[in-house]
């Protein structure tokens, strides 16, 4: 039995090895290739391999639009480029225009987005509608298109105005905000100590699948209803002083933001796109508003839970 | 419970989470039996968890007040919670049958019923278990514009909100008024943990009263479908519903019924003053929750589907930071892709094509027909309709909108009509479907001078856009001359194409 395990995390250890000298070998290629005269180099020279020289040319052409591709990319945050609608019916033959943006947070490049328009009146060139896109519903990317990128609507003929530039611009700054926001909350969670850590797998059979009830309490019957209530406050208040936040939960735009303390205390905050708290409010477990924590509540997201804890 | 348990007073309340049914109800007798030992564990250990437990509360040897201590009775009632919660966890922790675990609960430890919470729970967990189960409809609450606000609403603005806002709370008070008075329901509102959604299943109790002794009462009478669900995609203006109807189960007019109140009631529920919802259709069904994710959810996917799915991931456009170039290699397509995408500012070489097979032969010398056939599919599919991707349509419906060709080979139209995709037409008369044509676009074709015939494609299978990607990749379909709606890119599952082109309703704006 052991001898297996041995073998085992032998092979594992191997594996791991060579998938490391794969990316390595990857990785300095990728630098023999970036170098600044290797086209030039590699250019004139008669050779014994013509294969060979024309494989090596190819590698470095790639690599080069590769390079330059990404530094435009890291750059300017929204590039475009054009592909072909590989649909035979499509309009306009197919071209199509990529506006694709980067959103980079905390010094990594965490996700990229694209919009692709086609233009469906071959008449009016430079008339874009959004074909296909990569952006999530709780960006108001329609809202953005309909200010920005207006259709020609009964009266046909005229070209509305177009700007293109302003639409990428105001849909890159929805979209880092939102991720800013998500980032912001994330920070959040990990200040107040609620971090959830995904379980291990082999603890995924016992989860429960069913999360929080929602209308728990929306049931008729009042008495059993506040007696319940009462018997979870005489059990917060033999625990005395700890009273500490339970659960921090943010909708999918991260606009609206759940705060549980373990004394049946909770917060309802409402986040603006840029990060600020607009409005804020928290009860106590017998529904009293507690003004002076809501007032505290408001301000920047960040440094939230110091300012509710104060 | 409620005092007046015997009185049969119509009123006008939900029914509690508490209220229970007999065991040998039909309905629970039907839920039960479905689940596997693993999920009624579970359930039972969520049940007897504190915050539950007002809503299922078992049977328990204090209970036995009436001192019919049976002599026959197979299972002892448990002294206190915390024993039975014990028994459960040795019952998870070995191995035996499902039989074991339902016997106890419906004979043991619930004998005294089943409450409505309990029987909700429990249904949702074999939705969850099965998520194949049933047939779902997406629709959208779209915003009905006002003329007011019209410009209001357009704004982007720092604060402003373009989803509908859900408040559990709100929502379900809404909504019991909206219904109450025309039927007796149980709510259950739910978020999943392992999904990204809320789930609401309505119980329909078609009867003026709210008590358990109605509620039993009504084991007798019809047998048609008795829930509906409801799914909310966290962060999307989507919602799917569904008659939770079980294997063999007719869904009958009742429950049709029903389920359209409790649909009518929804946007309403959502509606604000000066911000009124209404539900609109996406022309989307299937019965894969992961599909319905995937077309109509949250994420970036539900506009780029098909072969646009390249978009999504980073097959198309790598890590802005990731300049490696050579590990790409393992799949042709994907690099030529990669390689193809070009920044404007690059040199202005020819337009790179996304699956054009022109230049996948011009540089492979590796072509024989089916690596080439191999990589067409790639470029028309992109990384979507794999077989085993848990995202399969089982049955797309489209009607063909194109005039008769007048003479064989004589017009473009001809060419629209090209193999494979006449050859299983089928004109369907019977019950009405929303492909049906509307008496305005009939008008429109008469007065038209070519003829128009109604014929409709019907793909149907376990996953229509794998199979066809198949059907690609082995020649049977033509992978360049295929329209794009057989890739499935236009996301939806009834359709009208014209010209090879999908229509688009008037005043349908983007399906975001």
């Amino acid at each position: 039995m052991a001898e297996m395990e041995i073998l085992d995390a032998d092979i594992t250890r191997i594996r791991a090895k060579i998938a490391a000298l794969h990316a390595h070998r990857a990785n300095l290629s990728t630098i023999l290739l970036s170098q600044p005269h290797l086209p030039s180099r590699l250019q004139p020279r008669p050779v014994l391999h013509e294969g060979n020289h024309r494989d090596a040319a190819a590698r470095a052409e790639v690599q080069l639009k590769r390079n330059t591709e990404n530094v435009y990319r890291a750059c300017a945050g929204i590039t475009s480029f054009k592909v072909k609608d590989p649909d035979p019916y499509a309009v306009d033959n197919g071209n199509v225009l990529g506006v694709r943006i980067e959103v980079s947070i905390g010094g990594r490049f965490i996700e990229t987005y694209s919009v692709l328009f086609n233009r469906q009146d071959t008449q009016s060139k430079h008339v874009l509608k959004i074909h296909k896109h990569t952006i999530p519903p709780c960006i108001p990317l329609q809202q953005l298109a309909n200010k920005w990128l207006p259709m020609s609507t009964k009266d046909a003929g005229v070209a509305p105005e177009q700007n293109l530039v302003r639409f990428g611009k105001s849909l890159r700054k929805e979209l880092v905000s939102w991720h800013l926001r998500l980032a912001a909350i994330r920070t959040l969670r990990a200040e107040a100590g609620v971090d959830e850590k995904p379980k291990p797998a082999t603890e995924e059979a016992q989860k429960p699948v069913i999360g929080i009830v929602l209308n728990a309490f929306v049931s008729d019957d009042e008495s059993e209803e506040e007696d319940e209530d009462a018997g979870e406050d005489t059990v917060q208040s033999r625990h005395g002083g700890s009273i500490r936040i339970a659960s921090i939960e943010a909708d999918a735009a991260a606009r609206e933001v759940l705060i549980t303390w373990t004394n049946q205390r909770i917060g309802v905050i409402k986040v603006a796109k840029d990060g600020t708290v607009e409005k804020a409010v928290v009860r106590g477990a017998d529904g009293t508003a507690q003004s002076a924590m809501s007032r505290a509540a408001l301000g920047r997201i960040e440094g939230l839970v110091q300012r509710l804890a104060a | 419970m409620a005092p007046n348990t015997k009185a049969s007073v119509p009123d006008y309340r939900n029914i509690p989470h508490a209220h229970r049914v007999p065991v040998n109800h039909r309905e629970v007798q039907r839920i039960f039996s479905k689940l596997s030992r693993q999920s009624l564990i579970s359930l039972a250990l969520q049940w007897l968890a504190k915050k539950n437990r007002d809503f299922c509360r078992p049977y328990l040897l204090g209970d036995n007040d009436a001192a019919e201590a049976d002599e026959d009775e197979q299972y002892t009632p448990a002294q206190s919670l915390d024993e039975l919660q014990e028994i459960y966890k040795q019952l998870a922790a070995r191995k035996g049958g499902k039989r074991e675990v339902q016997d106890r609960i419906l004979e043991g430890d619930w004998r005294t019923g089943i409450s409505m919470y309990q029987l909700a729970t429990a249904d949702i967990q074999y939705l969850l278990d099965h998520t194949n189960s049933l047939r779902w409809t997406a629709k959208r609450l779209a915003r009905i514009p006002n003329a007011k606000s019209a410009v209001l609403d357009m704004e982007v603005t720092n604060d402003s909100d373009h989803l509908p806002r859900f408040q559990a709370q709100t929502f379900m008070a809404n909504l019991a008024r909206e219904l109450t008075p025309l039927m007796k329901a149980h709510y259950l509102l739910t978020k999943i943990k392992t999904l990204p959604m809320t789930i609401l299943r309505v119980y329909m109790h078609d009867s003026p009263y709210s008590t358990e002794a109605s509620l039993a009462a009504e084991m007798g009478s019809s047998d048609s479908a008795k829930a509906v669900f409801f799914i909310w995609p966290n962060g999307s203006p989507f919602v799917y519903s569904s008659i939770a109807n079980h294997l063999g189960q007719g869904i009958g007019d009742d429950g049709r019924h029903l389920r359209d109140i409790v649909q009518q009631a929804i946007p309403k529920a959502f509606s604000r003053p000066s911000a009124r919802y209404q539900l609109a259709g996406t022309n989307f069904s299937t019965k894969s929750l992961e599909a319905l994710l995937n077309y109509r959810g949250s994420g970036k996917s539900n506009a780029a589907a098909g072969g646009w799915s390249v978009f999504q991931d980073h097959s198309f456009s790598q890590n802005a930071l990731d300049f490696i170039t050579s590990q790409n290699e393992k799949s042709s397509a994907r690099t030529q892709a990669t390689a193809g995408a070009q920044d404007n500012t690059s040199s202005a070489s020819a337009i790179p094509s996304m699956g054009r097979p022109t230049k996948h032969t011009l540089d492979s010398t590796q072509s024989s027909d089916s690596k080439r056939r191999r990589a067409v599919a790639e470029g028309r599919f992109g990384t979507s309709a794999l077989p085993g991707d848990g995202q399969g349509l089982e049955r797309i419906e489209v009607r063909i909108d194109d005039a008769f060709p007048q003479t064989p080979g004589g017009g473009p139209q001809a060419v629209d009509e090209s193999n494979a995709r006449t050859a299983n037409h089928d004109r369907r008369k019977g019950r009405p479907s929303i492909l049906d044509r509307s008496i305005a676009e009939v008008e429109e074709l008469e007065d038209g001078e070519a003829w128009v015939p109604d014929v409709r494609v019907v793909f149907q299978g376990p996953h229509v856009f794998a199979g066809i990607r198949q059907l690609v990749e082995q020649g049977v379909v033509d992978g360049e001359e295929m329209p794009g709606w057989m890739t499935g890119e236009a996301g939806v599952t009834v359709a009208a194409v014209k010209g090879g082109r999908i229509q688009t309703k008037k005043g349908h704006e983007l399906d975001v």
